[in-house]
């Protein structure tokens, strides 16, 4: 009886090239499972092929009107089976149970995991390709490529000596930096400044209070993924009122998180704010 | 008591008859019965299908393997997981994340873990050539606990992101649509449950105590270790696939001897229907309740398990 | 006369101790035998010997001439059964299922009970005064009626050779002499033979056609009633001042404690 039902549905799921999607005439569906891959989707003009994405993506704001098919890590099958789409854009790590589930219902999904800048524009460019913005996506990536050069000219000639020592603070309890391994850890060195845990070659790290003092960075970015970083609590750590950040007052908590922290089309925004903290007209004359 | 049996098992079908129609046509988006045979809507009606076949395999394999557990430990307190199947298999699986073995194996991963772990409980509790109902309790129970604190060890120094996505293992899924993992998996349990209903009258007589049983001519310690050796594989099996679902193997046995007695004849496919049918609406619960977001299914069936197991509880003290 | 059991030079006991030390014995067919002696002398060690829970260190039993260890399990609870001093059971069956169990030896695995097998429950049922009962749970009936459904049980087996530990301990001396003098009938009438562990000297006066004494793990006398309990192997296995009197119907010696306190 079991083994009736089970041909019966392999019946039903059908061979692999009668994939679910758009019906004969109509426009191409997308659906993003995460807030990176859904800016990108807008960048390249696709707002209105877009029909289904997670309940995390804002931005744009467009993004929060299109149907909310689940959280991040668990995007809700039936739904986007429902929605019939031609091609799903998920991220790595946390999205790969739900990407493989996808993959065996015979949904196309394209996982979009960079680690640096480089990855970040292959992406892109493949995102282009597989919805036919070719020409958007490389409109883009020279839109990006630009803020990069400029920077890149500006900071070319001061030496890795003089360059600010970067702390990146993700959370306070345990003390969370980003390691050699994270995608901002890439960001800090392109805006000019040297990350005090670059050695360290994991995407995330746990480092003591002391460790930080002993390794006396020129400035401190806050940037919590969830919740207000508050500045004040840093001067009531132990030894940290010895720190040189501290002590000249270069701590920021002012950028939004979501531009350093996603791999999306304002990464490079994110990039031209902390070049700005690192390299304000106090820090150039201060030289640290 | 379990008079009128006939009319109940034709209820408990009828009631797992309704769980289906219910579990194909609710969920995210509602199709009635008619509407989930247009071509359109095929691959929904082949999603919900898959989920549906895989709640029917964990409800009646996790209540089939209480029960023989209940019955041979002769503890109305144990439960599929008891002989640290699931806290081995999550072990083997944080372990496998960690190492970066790509998810695809993580079943295979999980299911070593799990039979690794029962031969370890096994060797443990074994005295001479036989097995105390309580030595297998005990070391069950430690190392149990002793690998749950290595997986928290292990989690806490780690930070790897990717281990979130094997935090849906703590709660159970019943969304495998991989077919060919689901066919291993059922045609264990599938073997695994007729074993047991072999043994039925085996069962019963253990039932009345191991003397007893000797004296009626049953085989305790070949078959103590048959059962302990199915219940393991059947349990390895479904945890490996579908993560820790809890409840489910401690209640269903219970509720199934209130309403069908104790004779395992009767007893162990009256559970499994029962037990299917149990998992189906939990699933289609976990799917309705806050569409579009999906509770864990684990959730559902603690949610309405701790309840249930509450009135028994209750039950009994007022009938001591 | 058939030898139904014979023991010779047995030792055994529990793990790595030996309570049975060289005991010796021949029971034969159609025999009542009593088997008495002081607390820890192993009476309940050897019925278990014999009944093949306890698996025996040196040894051997022989069952109408086969070692016991040969035969298989299930054929030799065909012919023998048990039934022991108080038996908790925490799952409802009802008293006639428990009785309907004692036919599991004579049905295959798969097999479902017939029509001769309920007939035969029914009458074990009614021999032991249970037949009112048989539908209630044997775990809500009184201890007395508990043990009367499990000696039902075992008389179901349909067996030859039948032992008993203690099988009269909670019931009130109307059943209690209910059940023995249902023993004494199927001892009589079926040749049934018994091997029954007492405590109560004078029951097995009363109904042993032969009483065996333990003490310490061997036995110390093996004969009649009148040969058995005299007062100077009571004293001398119990340790204990004890007069013996004639019991005025049966002439049975009838063992009578003496206090030794004022």
């Amino acid at each position: 009886m079991r083994a009736l039902l089970l041909v019966s549905l392999m019946v039903m799921l059908g061979p692999p090239n009668q994939a679910i999607g758009a019906r004969d005439g109509q426009s191409r569906r997308y659906i993003s499972l995460a807030p990176a891959t859904t800016e990108i989707l807008f960048a390249l003009g696709l707002g209105e092929e877009i029909v289904g994405v997670s309940s995390y993506c804002d931005y744009p704001p467009e993004a929060k009107t299109k149907q909310a098919i689940g959280s991040f890590s668990s995007p809700n099958a039936e739904k986007i089976i429902a929605l019939r789409p031609d091609y799903i854009f998920a991220t790595g790590l946390e999205q790969a149970m739900a990407v493989n589930q996808l993959r065996q219902l015979n949904l196309k999904v394209y996982v979009s995991d960079p680690a640096n800048m480089a990855e970040l524009l292959a992406s892109i460019r493949e995102i282009g390709r597989l919805t036919a913005r070719q020409i958007q996506a490389e409109t883009l990536i020279t839109k990006m490529r630009a803020v990069l050069k400029k920077i890149e000219t500006k900071i070319k000639l001061i030496p890795v000596e003089r360059r600010p020592r970067v702390f990146v603070e993700f959370w306070h309890d345990p003390l969370t930096t980003a390691g050699g391994r994270s995608f901002i850890s890439e960001l800090v060195t392109l805006a000019g400044g040297v990350n005090i845990a670059a050695d360290i070659d994991k995407p995330y790290v746990h480092f003591s209070p002391e460790e930080v003092v002993r390794r006396n960075p020129g400035c401190i970015i806050l940037v919590y993924m969830q919740g207000a970083a508050q500045k004040e609590n840093l001067g009531r750590r132990l030894g940290w009122n010895k720190i040189t950040a501290l002590k000249n007052n270069r701590v920021y908590n002012d950028i939004d998180p979501n531009i350093l922290l996603r791999p999306g089309p304002r990464l490079t925004d994110g990039l031209d704010e902390l070049y700005q903290r690192l390299y304000s007209e106090k820090c150039i004359t201060t030289g640290k | 008591m379990h008079n009128h049996w006939k009319i109940k098992v034709i209820l408990l079908f009828s009631v797992l008859f309704l769980a289906i129609a219910l579990g194909l046509s609710r969920g995210a988006v509602h199709l009635s019965l008619a509407e989930l045979i247009l071509r359109e809507n095929r691959h929904i009606f082949a999603l919900r299908l898959c989920r549906i076949l895989t709640a029917i395999m964990v409800g009646s394999g996790l209540s089939v393997t209480g029960i023989a557990l209940q019955a041979i430990l002769r503890n109305p307190l144990a439960e599929p997981y008891l002989l640290g199947t699931s806290s081995g298999a999550a072990l083997a699986a944080v372990t496998a994340v960690l190492l970066g073995i790509s998810a695809i194996y993580l079943p295979l991963a999980a299911f070593i873990g799990a039979i690794f772990t029962v031969i370890l409980v096994y060797h443990l509790a074994r005295q001479g050539g036989r097995i105390a109902a309580q030595s297998l309790i005990l070391s069950g129970v430690i190392i149990s606990v002793a690998f749950s604190a290595v997986i928290v060890f292990l989690i806490s120094i780690s930070g790897n992101e990717a281990l979130h996505g094997t935090m849906w293992w703590l709660w159970g899924s019943v969304q495998v649509y991989d077919l060919k993992l689901l066919s291993a998996a059922g045609l264990i349990v599938a073997l695994g449950t007729a074993v047991i209903f072999i043994l039925a009258q085996d069962l019963n007589a253990i039932s009345l105590g191991e003397e007893e049983a000797i004296h009626l001519g049953v085989n305790i310690e070949t078959i103590k270790k048959i059962l302990f050796f199915t219940t393991s594989l059947v349990t390895a099996g479904l945890v490996s696939v579908c993560g820790i679902i809890g409840f489910v193997g401690l209640i269903i046995p219970h509720i199934a001897r209130m309403l069908f007695g104790p004779n395992h004849r009767l007893l162990i496919p009256c559970a499994c229907i029962l037990g299917a049918a149990f998992m189906v609406f939990c699933d289609m619960f976990s799917r309705t309740l806050f569409a579009p977001l999906e509770i864990p299914i684990g959730v559902i069936t603690a949610l309405a398990g701790a309840p249930i197991f509450i009135i028994l509880l209750k039950g009994r003290q007022q009938v001591e | 006369m058939e030898t139904v059991l014979e023991i010779s030079h047995l030792f055994g006991g529990y793990g790595k101790d030996t309570v049975i030390k060289d005991a010796g014995l021949k029971i034969q067919k159609g025999e009542f035998l009593g088997i008495i002696g002081p607390n820890g002398s192993g009476k309940s060690t050897l019925l278990r010997l014999m009944s093949r829970v306890l698996p025996p260190q040196q040894g051997t039993i022989k069952f109408q001439g086969r070692d016991i260890q040969r035969i298989v399990l299930k054929e030799f609870c065909r012919h023998v059964a048990f039934v022991p001093q108080d038996t908790l059971i925490n799952f409802p069956f009802s008293v006639e299922e428990v009785v309907l169990m004692g036919r599991i030896p004579h049905l295959g695995r798969l097999q479902y009970e017939t029509k001769q097998d309920m007939e035969i429950a029914e009458r074990c049922l009614s021999l032991t005064d249970t037949l009112s009962i048989k539908g209630k749970g044997i775990d809500g009936i009184s201890a007395g009626e508990r043990q009367r459904a499990i000696i039902a049980k075992a008389l179901a087996q349909e067996p030859i050779l039948l032992f008993l530990d203690e099988p009269t301990s909670h019931l009130d001396i109307g059943h209690e002499a209910q059940i023995m003098d249902l023993l004494k009938r199927l001892n009589r009438d079926k040749s049934l033979t018994i091997v029954m562990v007492l405590h109560d000297l004078n029951l097995a006066s009363e109904y042993c056609s032969r009483i065996i004494l333990l003490d310490r793990g061997g036995v110390f006398q093996d004969g009649t009633a009148e040969e058995i309990l005299t007062y100077q192997n009571i004293e001398s296995v119990y340790k204990t001042t004890v007069i013996v009197n004639k019991n005025p119907l049966t002439g049975k010696p009838f063992v009578v404690l003496v206090s030794q306190e004022k």
